[in-house]
C-alpha cells in the first residue's frame, strides 16, 4: 500500500520533471544562435530559400505553438523526424539537399531505440566494474579503519578521482589496444568493444563509491548494535555481511542515484572518444548539426531514465531501511 | 563438585591494554549456582559494565584480562573451555540500552530468530520463529505475532527491553547477565520489567547476575548481593542483612544516600504567604497538538495531542513540581510555560499580562521575568564562548547596562551561584556538570526573573551536587523572591523540594496537591501507581503489588474515550471508559481527576 502510494506519487512527479525538461530544452534550442535550416540548405543557398524552408518546417511559428505541436506528437509516441538523417542511415551533407519535411527522414524514436541499448549496456557494465573495484577495497577499508586497508582505499580513491577520463581513455587505447592488442577500442562489433569505455567510466565513479562505503561502513561498525551482536552470539561473518553492510548500503544506494548523472555526462565524452555507437555519440553529432528533434528526443529519454532510476533507488533505500521517508 | 554450581569466578582482574594502568576490576571472585539471583550494586564508574562484559568474554578492544578464571560449568571460558561454552547460548547478556541493541533495518522478531538459529543451529527456522513469537507473548508484548514483524523504531523503550529479554532467554541460557536493565525506563515500566525478569529467572531456572546502580532495585530481588566499589567487591551478603548491618563504610554511605520519600523529616515545605495574593502565573486550559504526516496515506495527518487542557495556578514563592513519565507531555508543557511555543488554545497569564497578547518586542522585555533552565548543561552551553560572555549575553541583547559595569555585574552574579571569578575568561570545556548547571542558573538570574522553570535541571547531577544546588535554590528564593517550577520524573527530588505537585498523564493533570498530601494520601490511582513503583528502601504507606501497572500508556495519537488512564487502571469501572473525569477540588487545595472520588462523595452524601 505504502509502495503503491509512493509509486503513483513519484511517477506523477517524474512526468512533471520530464515535461519541464523538455520545455527548457525546446526553448533553449530555439533561443540560442545557430539556425538548423542554414545547415540543411547549405551555406550557398539564398536567404529567401532559407526562410521558405524554415516556414515550411514550422520553425518561424511562435515557440509556444511549435512546442504545442511537438507535445501533441509526443503524446502519440511520435518524437518527430531527424532534420539530418535520412532513413537510409547516411547523414545529409551540406550541399546535398534533402527536404527535411519529407517522410524519408529517419524517425527520432527509431534512432533513439537503436542507440539506447548500447548506452545502457555501457552504463551497466561501467557500474558493474565500478562496484567490482570498489566493494572489496571499500569494505576492507571500512572494516579496518586504522590499518593499511584504509590507507589503500584512500590512496586508490585519490588516484582515481584525479585521473581525467579522456586522458585515461587515450592511454588505455594506446596500451591495451594498440601496443598489447588485448582489447578492441574503436567502433562496435561485439561485446568486447564495451570493456574499455566501461573501464574508463568505472574509474570515474569508483572513488565516490569507495569513499562512501569506507566511511559509512566504518561508522556502522562503531554502532552499539554491532558491538552487542557479538554478545548475542552472532558470528563475525554474519554481523558484517547481513547487518553492517546492510546499514552501510543506504547512503551508498542514494549516492548511486546521484552518480548516475556523472555517468550520463561521462558517456558523452567517452562514447565520442571510442566512437561507440550509443546515445552520447548521437547527441554530440546532433548538437553539432542542430538536429533539434533528435536533441529533444535524447533529452526526454535521458531525463525519463534518470527519473526512473531515482525512483528505483529510493524504493531500494526504503526496502533496506524502513525508516527512510518516502 | 556441586552439581548446581554453574559459574565460578576466581581472582578476575581486568585492566587497560596499556601497561601500568590501574586495574578496572581487581581480584573479583564469586560463585553462582543454578536458579540463583546474584545482585551486584555499584555506582556509575565502579566497574559494573566492565564486569558484566568480562563475564561474557566480551571485553572492548581497549581492555584485557590480566589474571583470573571465569569457569562456566567447569569450562574455563577464557582458555581451553572457550570452545564448549557459547556466549549468546549458554551465557546471555541484557544491557541498559535496548533501543540501540538491534539492527534498525531488520524486524525485531526476525533478528531474535536469527540469533536463536545461529546459536542453536539444531532448531530449524520455523521452530525458532514459533519459539520467539511464543516468548514475545510470555513477556507480555501485546499481539506478539504482529509485533514480530515490527522494526525496532516502532518499539517503546519498555517494549524493546522486553524484546531484549526474549533475545537473551530464547536460547535457554544457564546464566543471564542483566546490566542495569531498568536504568533508562520509567518507574512504572521498570517495576514491570523487574517483576517479569524475576519471574522468568525462577521459571526457566536461570542463574542471574543482576547489576544495578540502584540499591532499591536490587532490593526487589532480595537475594545475595555484592557491593562493587572501585573494581573490588567490598562485601557480599543477603540483601536484608546488607541493609541491616553493612560491613563497610562505603556500603553504609551508599545506603544513606538512597533518597527517602516517606521516612524523611519534612523540610521547609511551605511557601511564605502574603495576604490576598494573586497567582504569579495562571495557566488556563492550554492545549497543544502536533500534526504528523500519516504514512501510507496521500495527505492525511494524525494529531498528536501532547498537552490537553492544562489549568494551573502558580503562586508567588512557590516550588511547584510537575511529575510524569516520558511521553506524558511534560516537555511540551515546559515549552509552553517558557513561551517557546504558543498554545493552540488557552492562555498563559504572567503577573497579570497575557503572554499571547504581547508584541515580540514587549515579549523580550517580559522574558526577563521568566527563565528556563534545561536538563543537559552540556548541550545548553555554547562550547567556544567564555563563561563570562555566556552570562552577560542576555544583558547585551537588551542593551540595558553599560559595558563598563558588565563585568562587575556578571562576577557578582557568579559569586552568588558559587562560581569562582577566575572562570569569567575561561571556556566551559573543563567544567563539571554542577559548574555548568551553575552557569545556566547565573545566566537566567542575571535578568532578575520572578519565575524559573527548571526542566529536569537536577536529574543529570549526582546526589551530593544535587543537594548543594537545592540549597542554592532555596537561598536564592529567600533573597530574590523567586518562584520555581520543577519539571521532573524524579519523585524523590520532587518530594524534597516542591511545595505543591501536579501529576501529569497523557497530556492532562490527574492530580494536584500539596507535597505531604500527595505522598501520604494520594487520591488518583495513577499517582498511587507512580509512588508504588518508585524504587526506595522504605516501607510504603500502601501495598505496591496492588498498583503494579500493566501495559504501557496509550499513544497520544489514539487517546481512548473516557478517562485516559482507564486502560491501565486497576480500579477502572464502566463509567471510566465512557466519561472523562474532570479535575475537581475534592477537598481544599487538593485536586484530582477520578470518578472514584465522585463515588466517595456520592457515598458520603447517601
Amino acid at each position: 500500500m505504502l509502495i503503491l502510494e509512493f509509486l503513483v506519487k513519484r511517477i506523477a512527479q517524474g512526468l512533471l520533471i520530464v515535461f519541464i525538461t523538455s520545455l527548457i530544452i525546446f526553448t533553449l534550442l530555439r533561443v540560442v544562435p545557430g539556425d538548423p535550416v542554414r545547415l540543411i540548405v547549405g551555406g550557398m543557398a539564398p536567404p529567401d530559400v532559407v526562410e521558405k524552408v524554415a516556414t515550411k518546417m514550422g520553425l518561424r511559428d511562435p515557440i509556444i505553438v511549435q512546442y504545442g505541436r511537438y507535445m501533441s506528437g509526443l503524446l502519440q509516441g511520435d518524437l518527430g523526424q531527424s532534420y539530418l538523417r535520412p532513413r537510409s542511415g547516411m547523414i545529409a551533407a551540406g550541399g546535398q539537399y534533402v527536404d527535411p519535411t519529407k517522410s524519408d527522414m529517419a524517425l527520432v524514436t527509431d534512432l533513439i531505440l537503436e542507440r539506447l541499448p548500447f548506452t545502457l549496456q555501457l552504463g551497466g557494465m561501467a557500474l558493474l566494474f565500478a562496484l567490482l573495484i570498489s566493494f572489496p577495497v571499500g569494505i576492507a577499508g571500512g572494516l579496518h579503519q586504522h590499518r593499511w586497508q584504509n590507507a589503500l582505499a584512500f590512496g586508490m580513491q585519490s588516484l582515481f578521482v584525479s585521473i581525467p577520463n579522456f586522458w585515461l581513455a587515450i592511454v588505455l587505447i594506446l596500451f591495451l589496444s594498440i601496443k598489447l592488442k588485448l582489447l578492441p577500442a574503436l567502433g562496435y562489433q561485439g561485446f568486447s568493444y564495451v570493456i574499455l569505455p566501461a573501464l574508463v567510466l568505472a574509474v570515474e565513479i569508483a572513488p565516490f563509491i569507495i569513499r562512501t562505503l569506507t566511511t559509512s561502513l566504518g561508522e556502522v561498525m562503531q554502532a552499539p548494535f554491532i558491538d552487542e551482536a557479538r554478545v548475542r552470539g552472532l558470528s563475525r561473518r554474519r554481523i558484517v555481511y547481513s547487518h553492517a553492510l546492510r546499514n552501510a548500503a543506504v547512503p551508498l544506494v542514494n549516492l548511486l542515484g546521484i552518480q548516475l548523472s556523472t555517468l550520463i555526462g561521462g558517456v558523452l565524452v567517452i562514447e565520442y572518444i571510442f566512437d561507440y555507437p550509443g546515445l552520447g555519440n548521437l547527441t554530440v553529432v546532433s548538437v553539432v548539426g542542430r538536429d533539434f528533434p533528435v536533441i529533444q528526443g535524447i533529452a526526454i529519454t535521458t531525463s525519463a531514465v534518470f527519473v526512473f532510476i531515482n525512483i528505483i533507488v529510493d524504493l531500494v533505500a526504503y526496502l533496506i531501511d524502513p525508516r527512510v521517508e518516502i | 563438585m556441586d552439581l548446581s554450581l554453574i559459574l565460578e569466578i576466581d581472582d578476575l582482574t581486568v585492566g587497560a591494554t596499556t601497561p601500568g594502568a590501574a586495574p578496572i576490576l581487581d581480584h573479583i571472585s564469586f560463585r553462582l549456582s543454578t536458579s540463583e539471583i546474584f545482585g551486584i550494586y555499584g555506582e556509575s564508574g565502579a566497574g559494573k559494565t566492565v564486569l558484566s562484559r568480562a563475564l561474557a568474554n566480551w571485553l572492548p578492544e581497549s581492555l584485557q584480562y590480566r589474571a583470573g578464571r571465569v569457569a562456566f560449568a567447569g569450562h574455563d571460558i577464557l582458555g581451553a573451555g572457550a570452545r564448549e561454552v557459547r556466549v549468546g547460548r549458554d551465557i546471555a547478556y541484557i544491557g541498559s540500552k535496548p533501543q540501540s541493541a538491534l539492527d534498525p533495518t531488520v524486524p525485531v522478531g526476525v533478528q531474535i530468530a536469527e540469533k536463536l538459529h545461529s546459536v542453536r543451529p539444531e532448531w530449524n527456522g520455523r521452530e525458532c520463529r514459533d519459539r520467539v513469537m511464543q516468548l514475545l507473548g510470555e513477556v507480555r508484548i501485546p499481539s506478539p505475532k504482529e509485533r514480530y514483524w515490527d522494526y525496532p523504531s516502532k518499539f517503546s523503550g519498555g517494549m524493546m527491553q522486553r524484546a531484549m529479554i526474549v533475545d537473551a532467554i530464547c536460547a535457554e541460557p544457564a546464566v543471564l547477565i542483566a546490566d542495569n536493565v531498568t536504568q533508562p525506563l520509567d518507574v512504572t515500566i521498570a517495576a514491570q520489567i523487574v517483576a517479569l525478569l524475576h519471574d522468568l529467572c525462577t521459571r526457566h531456572k536461570m542463574a542471574t547476575i543482576y547489576l544495578s546502580s540502584s540499591l532499591p532495585t536490587l532490593g526487589q530481588f532480595g537475594d545475595r548481593t555484592a557491593v562493587l566499589y572501585q573494581g573490588r567487591f567490598v562485601e557480599q551478603q543477603p540483601f536484608d542483612e546488607l541493609l541491616a548491618s553493612p560491613q563497610s563504610d562505603y556500603t553504609r554511605k551508599a545506603i544513606a544516600s538512597v533518597p527517602r520519600m516517606w521516612e524523611t523529616a519534612e523540610g521547609p515545605l511551605a511557601r511564605r504567604q502574603a495576604q490576598g495574593e494573586a497567582p504569579l502565573m495562571k495557566v488556563e486550559n492550554v492545549h497543544r497538538t502536533y500534526r504528523a504526516r500519516k504514512r501510507g496515506t496521500f495527505n492525511s495527518h494524525s494529531n498528536i495531542q501532547a498537552v490537553r487542557g492544562v489549568t494551573l495556578d502558580i503562586m508567588p514563592r512557590e516550588n511547584f513540581g510537575i511529575v510524569g513519565e516520558s511521553g506524558c507531555g511534560k516537555s511540551t508543557l515546559t515549552r509552553l510555560l517558557a513561551w517557546l511555543e504558543t498554545p493552540d488554545s488557552g492562555s498563559i497569564v504572567l503577573n497579570g499580562t497575557s503572554l499571547g497578547a504581547l508584541s515580540s518586542r514587549e515579549l523580550i522585555r517580559k522574558r526577563n521575568e521568566f527563565q528556563l533552565l534545561l536538563q543537559d548543561p552540556y548541550n545548553a552551553l555554547p562550547p567556544r564562548t567564555t563563561v563570562g560572555r555566556m552570562i552577560e549575553e542576555s544583558l547585551l541583547i537588551r542593551g540595558s547596562i553599560k559595558r563598563a559595569d558588565l563585568r562587575t555585574r556578571v562576577i557578582a552574579e557568579m559569586a552568588e551561584v558559587g562560581l569562582a571569578a577566575e572562570l569569567y575568561d575561561q571556556l566551559p570545556n573543563a567544567l563539571s556538570t554542577g559548574e555548568r548547571q551553575r552557569i545556566s542558573i547565573a545566566r537566567a538570574l542575571i535578568l532578575d526573573p520572578k519565575l524559573l522553570i527548571l526542566d529536569e535541571t537536577l536529574s543529570a547531577l549526582d546526589q551530593r551536587e544535587q543537594g548543594r544546588l537545592i540549597e542554592l535554590f532555596s537561598k536564592l528564593q529567600e533573597k530574590n523572591d523567586l518562584t520555581y517550577v520543577f519539571i521532573s520524573h524524579d519523585l524523590a527530588m520532587v518530594r524534597k523540594v516542591c511545595t505543591r505537585i501536579a501529576v501529569m498523564y497523557l497530556g492532562e493533570m490527574v492530580e494536584i496537591a500539596d507535597n505531604h498530601d500527595l505522598f501520604f494520601d494520594p487520591q488518583h490511582p495513577y499517582t498511587k501507581a507512580l509512588l508504588s513503583a518508585a524504587p526506595t528502601l522504605e516501607q510504603k504507606p500502601f501495598d505496591p503489588s496492588d498498583f503494579l501497572l500493566e501495559g504501557e500508556p496509550p499513544s497520544p495519537i489514539d487517546i481512548p474515550a473516557g478517562c485516559s488512564f482507564a486502560s491501565r487502571c486497576p480500579k477502572a469501572f464502566g463509567r471510566c471508559r465512557m466519561e472523562t473525569p474532570a479535575l475537581v477540588e475534592h477537598s481544599p487545595g487538593r485536586f484530582a481527576a477520578c470518578h472514584l472520588l465522585d463515588g466517595d462523595q456520592a457515598q458520603a452524601a447517601a
